[in-house]
């Protein structure tokens, strides 16, 4: 990655944890979110810009079913978040992608809407994959209430009562949102069209600001239908009971090829990541502000780890790993700095990484990146990626230098026996069924021969074999010109040397690849709070808890209700 | 279950609906990308189809259509059929077949500051090419990386590229979707010869000729596939 030149400063500690350690996907699937996580990225600058909200349309009924519309007013531009309520039957409540109805589906507008806007909308986006949006939607998404927790906090504010917090924080949302498509998906706007706008230069911010409003509406909703049943009776929520309650997300597959087919993009989040922690191991003093500002991150973390629950084997391990660091790492805190050595941040990583589990040695990153807002926050302008720059193969390199690159960057895929029936147990497919990504076993299931190209260690190791079969000279144009099949690959092997974070050094077709490896990695960088796999395919998690809410002054008062 | 229609289940056949959908940039490009490794391209050589097909929609230029009828043109041919053979400066296929557009502009841009394509010593001539509009967009690679501005004479007719991807002059004889024999030289066309297009509606014939090649790269459902892939768990709780 090309860190702006401003971006850097001198490190004396020299360095970026290693590829080779960063991107194995035991490391990736204990990320924690940091202040360089997109949905942190999106609220401060909401917030330093001074954005206004409003919700100039709420046209609900007594069941709950109709249109609503936030407007998110900042300096230049105003996006408006179309929300469609619906009433659900239960037996048509599913979180996959082969669902056709949602308790809610949402457009993120360009503008603010008309009512032909709405009207337009109103006949496409509650079919979601099967309606068409237009150049003037941004996303396009849905969610699922989270029937118990959503019964229970209507029937309690019908009742002139406050929600039960064990509830609440048994769940933490209202609802879920079970995808957020951007990008020009189903006819929306193009990345390209907005690319330039300073509010959406971090990556996701579109479909960050989209779920942020939506937390409004899922609260605004229970509020509405408390109204409706229990009439003069029905209170709202607390301010303290809302700011417990984020927007859930549930998602499978579909997120994992996401970072394998973004390269750079991985490379580019990762990278920013690494600097950031750089540049902390780097400082020569803890100020008193610097100490007391982590003690407080360590506090909410753990405020946060005693809300976060997981009934899969794998989780629970972690999270037993996670309370045992966080007992010790409290001791540390304790009397950090301890002695007025040269580097005392880096003296904290360093005894992080002998004395903690690889999940608490993330969750400490995220700590020690916290109180240092001015040092990395600008870091966050350098995690998108012109991946059109990147396209081009150079075929003027010759066979041996790409031999090369593949000898310095792949060892990992080099050293795996792909021979062995373990290394390609599995097969990454799409299903016919609304393209749901899936991922198959090779002696199981049908549908090998229509593998994705995601198996990229075993690529690799097939075209290392085959390169050292052909001359070193000859140029990777020619190579290619024989051997089309290896395109695919060559691609991203020239891109190594430049963007070192770009590939997952672990075999993603082995018998034993955790697939919620990726997605953690993946959910840590938009802000994901409560990883909670619901298989080694599935997994919920919460985005925004605690954070504030659009139509809220910070004194708690609310404005804006239309 | 539907099968899949990478622009949504709900758009009608094309004798129910006249009016077809302006699909997004990124949704051509997936889409071409997809077909063209149905239609039995490498991942690599797919995704330059995908490129180029989305590279022209986006100029205003027919990309799908011309890749989707270049893809039923080529079907069944092999890789040796329709690549390129590289001498210096002369580029033809092997047999008596037309050159397939994508191997031919992929080869092309791998090849643009080599001797063999011969762009900084004096011109390129290649044999017959299908639907030749599709190797433009690599043109335009060539051009970005030789930092040279680059023409081609399709059928008598002279088409421009620029460093920065603007198409000068005429692109009728190109987008003809005829088999011709191409010249490229390094060359600057009349900046006034530019010409804004606004993007066209890919037409549902063309939307339906992809989608089959497309969904040859799904696998269809079946009940394990369907139960292996979410929650162990009820999404009603």
């Amino acid at each position: 990655m090309r860190m702006q030149e401003r971006d850097r400063t001198p490190m004396q500690n020299g360095s970026w944890r290693s590829p080779a350690d960063v991107m194995r996907l035991a490391r990736m699937g204990s990320a924690h979110p940091t202040r360089l996580s997109f949905l942190r990225v999106l609220l401060r600058r909401l917030q330093n810009e001074g954005w206004k909200f409003t919700r100039p349309v709420w046209d609900l009924n007594d069941k709950g079913v109709g249109r609503a519309v936030y407007c998110a007013i900042g300096p230049e531009r105003t996006y408006s978040l179309v929300a469609f309520a619906h009433d659900l039957p239960e037996d048509m409540r599913s979180d996959r992608v082969i669902a056709t109805a949602w308790d809610a589906t949402f457009a993120l507008f360009d503008g603010v809407p008309e009512e032909e806007d709405l009207d337009r909308l109103e006949r496409n986006v509650p079919l979601q994959e099967a309606g068409r949006v237009s150049v003037r939607e941004l996303s396009l998404s849905r969610a699922n209430r989270s029937v118990r927790l959503f019964n229970h906090v209507v029937d309690r504010l019908s009742r002139g009562s406050q929600p039960d917090i064990a509830e609440i924080e048994a769940v933490g949302y209202l609802m879920r949102t079970t995808a957020v498509y951007g990008a020009g998906k189903f006819g929306a706007a193009d990345h390209d069209v907005i690319r330039d706008r300073p509010e959406f230069k971090a990556p996701f911010q579109v479909e960050m600001l989209s779920v942020w409003l939506t937390r409004q509406f899922c609260a605004d909703v229970v509020e509405h239908l408390a109204e409706i049943k229990g009439g003069d009776k029905a209170v709202r929520l607390s301010p303290e009971v809302k700011a417990r309650l984020g927007v859930g997300n549930s998602t499978g597959l579909g997120m994992a090829p996401f970072i394998i087919r973004h390269p750079v993009l991985l490379n580019n989040w990762i990278t920013a990541r690494e600097e950031a922690l750089a540049r902390v191991r780097s400082l020569e003093a803890a100020n008193p502000e610097a100490v007391s500002d982590l003690r407080k991150a360590y506090e909410n973390a753990k405020v946060n780890l005693a809300q976060w629950h997981s009934e899969h084997p794998i989780q629970i391990a972690k999270l037993d790993d996670l309370r045992r660091d966080f007992n010790m790492l409290e001791g540390k805190l304790q009397t950090f700095p301890a002695t007025a050595g040269p580097s005392p941040w880096n003296d904290l990583w360093l005894w992080g990484q002998q004395s903690l589990s690889v999940e608490g040695q993330e969750a400490l990153l995220s700590l020690m990146l916290e109180p240092h807002g001015e040092l990395i926050d600008g870091l966050s302008d350098c995690m998108s990626a012109d991946e059109a720059t990147s396209f081009r193969i150079d075929g003027a390199m010759t066979n041996q230098q790409v031999r090369s690159l593949l000898d310095e960057h792949y060892t990992w895929a080099l050293a795996t026996d792909f021979s062995q029936p373990e290394n390609t147990a599995r097969f990454w497919y799409v299903s016919e069924e609304k393209l749901e990504p899936r991922l198959g076993e090779r002696n199981l299931d049908d549908g090998a021969e229509r593998e994705q190209p995601l198996c990229i260690g075993r690529l690799a190791s097939e075209l290392h074999a085959h390169l050292s079969k052909a001359p070193d000279n000859q140029s990777i144009a020619e190579f290619l010109l024989r051997h089309p099949e290896h395109r695919f690959i060559v691609r991203r092997v020239q891109l190594a040397d430049r963007y070192p974070f770009a590939e997952v050094q672990d075999n993603l077709i082995s018998n034993d690849m955790l697939p919620i490896d990726l997605m953690r990695c993946k959910l840590a960088f938009f802000g994901a709070t409560h990883f909670d796999p619901r298989s080694d395919k599935w997994v919920r998690i919460c985005l925004f808890q605690g954070a504030p809410y659009p139509l809220e002054h910070t004194d708690g008062t609310e404005n804006g209700h239309g | 279950m539907d099968k899949h229609n990478p622009v949504g289940e709900a758009l009608p056949t094309a004798a129910a609906r006249t009016d077809a959908p302006l699909m997004s940039r990124n949704e051509v490009s997936a889409l071409c990308s997809k077909a063209g490794r149905g239609a039995g391209m490498s991942w690599g050589l797919a995704e330059e189809a995908g490129y180029a097909a989305a590279w022209l929609y986006a100029r205003g230029l027919d990309g799908p259509g011309n890749l989707a009828s270049h893809l039923t043109f080529a079907t069944g041919m092999t890789w040796q059929d329709i690549c390129p053979q590289v001498r210096i400066g002369q580029w033809s296929a092997g047999t008596s077949i037309p050159l397939c557009p994508i191997a031919l502009g992929a080869t092309l841009s791998d090849y643009a500051d080599l001797p063999e394509a011969q762009l900084t010593e004096g011109s390129l001539e290649t044999g017959p090419v299908s639907h030749p509009l599709l190797v433009l967009p690599f043109l335009a690679a060539a051009a970005k990386t030789l930092g040279k501005n680059l023409s081609v004479i399709c059928l008598g007719q002279k088409t421009g590229v620029t460093t920065n991807g603007d198409v000068l002059g005429d692109v009728t004889a190109l987008s003809a979707g005829r088999v011709s024999e191409l010249k490229i030289q390094i060359e600057t066309l009349e900046a006034d010869s530019f010409r804004e297009r606004s993007v066209v509606p890919v037409d549902l014939e063309t939307i339906e000729k992809l989608n089959n090649f497309a969904l040859k790269t799904t696998v269809p459902p079946s009940e394990r596939s369907r139960a292996g892939a979410g929650s162990l768990e009820s999404d009603n709780d």
